[in-house]
């Protein structure tokens, strides 16, 4: 079992300071357009024309995002169903298709090609429907159970929220598909919106989504070390400065809100090692492996935020690339 | 040298067991025998082991004595319900009344921690009423603490005790949240819920002493069930690994297997120290203040024991109360078979609880009862069906194939006191040549309503969810409560508010032997919040002149 007793010294600093510039990041963000650095818009006449390349660029990044969060859910669904020992044979499905969404991802991040693929489209389409049946059979499950919607069946029936990750990734992977079909010469644009909007209004809202779940499985845990705020407040931040660039003026540079969300991606990273400490905190830590990963802190569930801040990111390209007006 | 810890004590030569490491110590001060300490305290369980903690962390010089063994749980405690009887307290005791009690599993421990090394862990509060029983609800009598006081000293106790709890708890007046959250309920618990369901009643998660996510070097449970035989992870958070490493802490002394066998008084009346038994010998230990939290046997043997010339019945009994009024809680259950799969021997074993009995009046019977899940071991199990169904051989292996399959539930409630309910020295003497205790117990007419009042009700809840080859386990009893009544007057009581004996100013009581009243609910965490209230008290009372050191 591992002595770690909360932190300490240098890692004790470490959070202060972060949660300062948590709280200095949403005061910005809540202040409105203040957050951008240079507000001035040029004059759509001089503006050069939409560069297709940056739209492609944009789209791999979009893929990369909804790998990020396919990789998450594929490892946390596989360990997590396990768990529940595929009582039901629907189980396997987020596992199958988060490895689909995870293989086509990595074949867009790597794809330069302009236009849209079918397989990838395809999957991406499918990964979203399979969010939205899962979803469906995990509030079945709790409503199953005595009491119904409890905080005991939210803390331990199945996870209301977690299906919606793998729908995420399949959202943004549909959404990277579309920015990439862009016609020359045009600006991304989504159910007629523009692109780099859209996205970031979607990703803000998933990073408040995964808060939620997280906060409430950290609340399970009694936040009982101060570290496991760092969720609950780096995303909502970023999701608030994210959701003020969506509704703000284009063509602006963002540099804290890009700051803020390259933050909360390595936060969702480094979210796996603070659970892999947790999981050495249980009984008997690592040496009893078999039992600690299953029943401790799920190790791949934290880079569900790297995905979405890296479609945040991805966003704001869209959006400092074009003016959308 | 020999490291069992039934034979050879282990707190010595300045260390005392780090029970958080394997095979490490921790710095412990000792005092001289000669040397008046502050304090002594006898026991250390779930009143004294506070008491040790609370009075050490405000200065005073302490030594807590148990007859235990000091146990490290990480290496000590094995999954063997038969070993892990080391933690009772058999030696032999008579027993006789009406309706004896078997004494030993689940009405006391003998090891450091006390019986908390292997209670259940339920840490549940009293209701507001019962502390005015005779006022409110008409029967038995009145405790001379106020209910609002005792919230406060429930919410200390249950800081320091990291109870993992509902955030909302159905009965009773508003209480904060519990430190930790309540822990995943199983398979019989979850019984339990739909069978209060369908009978209209509220039901919710126990609040458990024993911690849902790591807490400083405790890890979290990992639903072995094994918590009455000794939690071997240390997630139980028993006084062994809670204020007992406080009490080490703040620089009191733990002294292991060492028998407190009588109370030195001289002349004036007034305590001056111990006799103990340890390492084969009789000592005496001299102290300003003597503290007695034995439990509700071993208490009033003590102070009967310690009788002199000037107290010939006992010492703080010129009531004639010591030794009576005993109470146990009835502790009888519903078994039945669920077609499902249900495991109930993972996890703590009382996940779920009803408290509806509690806090309805609208009965024939006066006191209250709850009742809770159920998860016993194999070989309690086989125990209470060959010595309740009287099955044998085949047709009890038959029946311990359904194991997996069964469900119970099981009530903890109210037993009146009754003067007749007794502790009294007996001629025969223990291995330490000390007289055993005669243990008399008949239950009242009261008992007998409330119990098949309970066993209906259980036997409808499981009868409402399908369980099959339903039957009664009706003679099981638990807890131990009275035999040192806390009262208002010297006449009709052995101690006053603050514990403190009417008769002898520098000795105390503080266990459950001070209840009046036993409550519809286990009592280890009202014991606690009274000991955390004594030692303010106590820490009030020196600065105010009114105790001498």
């Amino acid at each position: 079992m591992a002595r770690y007793k909360g932190p300490r010294g240098a890692a004790g600093w470490a959070l202060g300071l972060t949660g300062a510039l948590t709280a200095a990041c949403f005061a910005a963000a809540t202040r409105g357009g203040r957050m951008a650095r240079h507000p001035a818009t040029p004059p759509r006449a001089s503006e050069p024309p939409p560069s297709p390349e940056k739209a492609t660029l944009a789209a791999r990044r979009l893929n990369r995002s909804a790998g990020t969060l396919a990789a998450s859910v594929l490892f946390d669904s596989a360990v997590e169903h396990y768990r529940g020992d595929f009582e039901n044979r629907a189980m396997y499905t987020p596992i199958v298709t988060s490895a689909l969404a995870l293989a086509v991802s990595a074949h867009g991040t790597f794809d330069k090609s302009p236009a849209a693929h079918k397989i990838r489209d395809g999957v991406y389409l499918l990964t979203g429907v399979v969010g939205l049946i899962g979803t469906g059979f995990h509030v079945w499950n709790v409503v199953q159970k005595p009491g119904r919607f409890i905080w005991q069946n939210l803390f331990y029936g199945a996870p209301l929220g977690a299906p919606m990750a793998i729908g995420l990734s399949g959202l943004l992977g549909f959404f990277s598909e579309r920015v990439r079909d862009t016609p020359i010469g045009q600006t991304p644009r989504l159910f007629g919106l523009p692109a780099g909007r859209v996205i970031g209004a979607v990703s803000g809202a998933g990073m408040v989504g995964t808060t939620a779940e997280a906060g409430l499985l950290h609340f399970r845990g009694s936040f009982h070390d101060p570290f496991m705020a760092l969720p609950v407040t780096m995303p909502p931040a970023a999701a608030a400065a994210l959701t003020n660039a969506s509704l703000g003026a284009a063509r602006t540079d963002r540099r804290l809100t890009r700051w803020w969300l390259r933050a909360t991606a390595i936060m969702g990273v480094s979210g796996t090692v603070f659970h892999a400490i947790g999981v050495g905190r249980d009984m008997d830590g690592w040496r009893n492996i078999q039992q600690n990963l299953l029943n401790g802190p799920p190790i791949p569930a934290p880079p569900a935020f790297t995905g979405l801040a890296l479609a945040g990111l991805a966003a704001l390209d869209l959006m400092e690339d074009d003016s959308d007006v | 040298m020999s490291d069992n810890p039934l034979h050879t004590p282990r707190a010595l030569n300045g260390r005392a067991p780090d029970v958080f490491r394997k095979g490490a110590w921790v710095p412990m001060r000792e005092y001289s025998q000669n040397e008046a300490v502050d304090f002594v305290v006898i026991g250390t369980g779930a009143g004294g082991g506070p008491l040790i903690a609370r009075l050490a962390e405000m200065g005073y010089s302490v030594i807590g004595f148990d007859a235990g063994a000091y146990f490290r749980p990480l290496e000590d405690f094995a999954s063997d319900e038969t070993s892990q009887s080391q933690l009772y307290w058999t030696d032999e005791r008579l027993i006789d009344g009406a309706n004896p009690i078997k004494m030993g599993s689940n009405n006391s421990g003998k090891a450091v921690g006390g019986s908390t090394v292997h209670f259940a862990m339920v840490s549940l509060r009293f209701r507001p009423e019962w502390f005015q029983s005779r006022t409110k609800l008409g029967y038995a009598v009145d405790w001379p603490l106020d209910w609002r006081e005792m919230w406060r000293y429930y919410d200390k106790a249950e800081r320091d005790l990291a109870i993992a709890g509902p955030i909302s708890y159905p009965w009773g007046p508003k209480r904060p949240r519990y430190p930790y959250r309540a822990h995943e309920i199983g398979g019989a618990a979850e019984w339990l819920a739909r069978g209060a369901e369908a009978m209209g009643y509220q039901w919710s998660e126990t609040p458990l002493a024993t911690v849902s996510a790591p807490r400083g070097d405790s890890p979290s449970c990992v639903y072995r069930g094994f918590c009455r035989v000794g939690c071997s992870t240390n997630a139980k958070q028993s006084q062994l690994v809670t204020y007992i490493p406080r009490a080490l802490k703040a620089g009191a002394e733990i002294r292991d297997l060492a028998m407190v066998g009588r109370i030195e008084t001289n002349a004036q009346g007034l305590a001056t120290g111990v006799h103990y038994h340890r390492e084969g010998q009789w000592h005496f230990q001299r102290a300003k203040q003597v503290i007695v939290a034995g439990y509700a046997i071993e208490t009033p043997r003590l102070l009967l024991n310690s009788a002199t010339d000037r107290f010939p019945d006992g010492l703080a009994n010129r009531s004639g109360y010591l030794g009576r009024n005993l109470m146990v809680q009835s502790n009888q259950a519903v078994y039945g078979r669920m077609k499902e799969m249900v495991r109930w021997n993972k996890g703590p074993p009382s996940l779920t609880i009803t408290e509806h009995w509690n806090y309805e009046d609208k009965k024939d019977f006066f006191g209250g009862y709850c009742w809770m899940a159920q998860g016993p071991l194999p070989l309690e199990w086989s125990a209470a069906v060959s010595s309740s169904r009287g099955l044998w051989g085949e047709a009890l292996r038959q029946k311990m194939m359904d194991y997996n399959h069964q469900v119970g539930l099981k009530m903890v409630g109210e037993m009146l006191p009754s003067m007749e309910n007794r502790v009294t020295l007996a001629e025969e003497k223990d291995q330490y040549g000390l007289p055993i205790t005669r243990i008399t117990y008949g239950w009242q007419d009261n008992d007998k309503t409330m119990i098949q009042h309970a066993l209906g009700e259980m036997q409808r809840s499981l009868e409402l969810v399908g369980a099959q080859d339903i039957w009664r386990q009706e003679n099981d009893t638990n807890h131990l409560a009275g035999t040192a009544r806390m009262g208002f007057s010297a006449e009709s009581s052995v101690v006053d508010a603050d514990c403190r004996s009417w008769d002898v100013p520098n000795l105390w009581i503080c266990d459950g032997s001070i209840f009046p009243t036993t409550g519809g609910v286990n009592p280890s965490l009202t014991i606690t919040a009274i000991a955390l209230r004594t030692a303010d008290r106590i820490q009030t009372l020196h600065r105010q002149g009114k105790i001498t050191l």
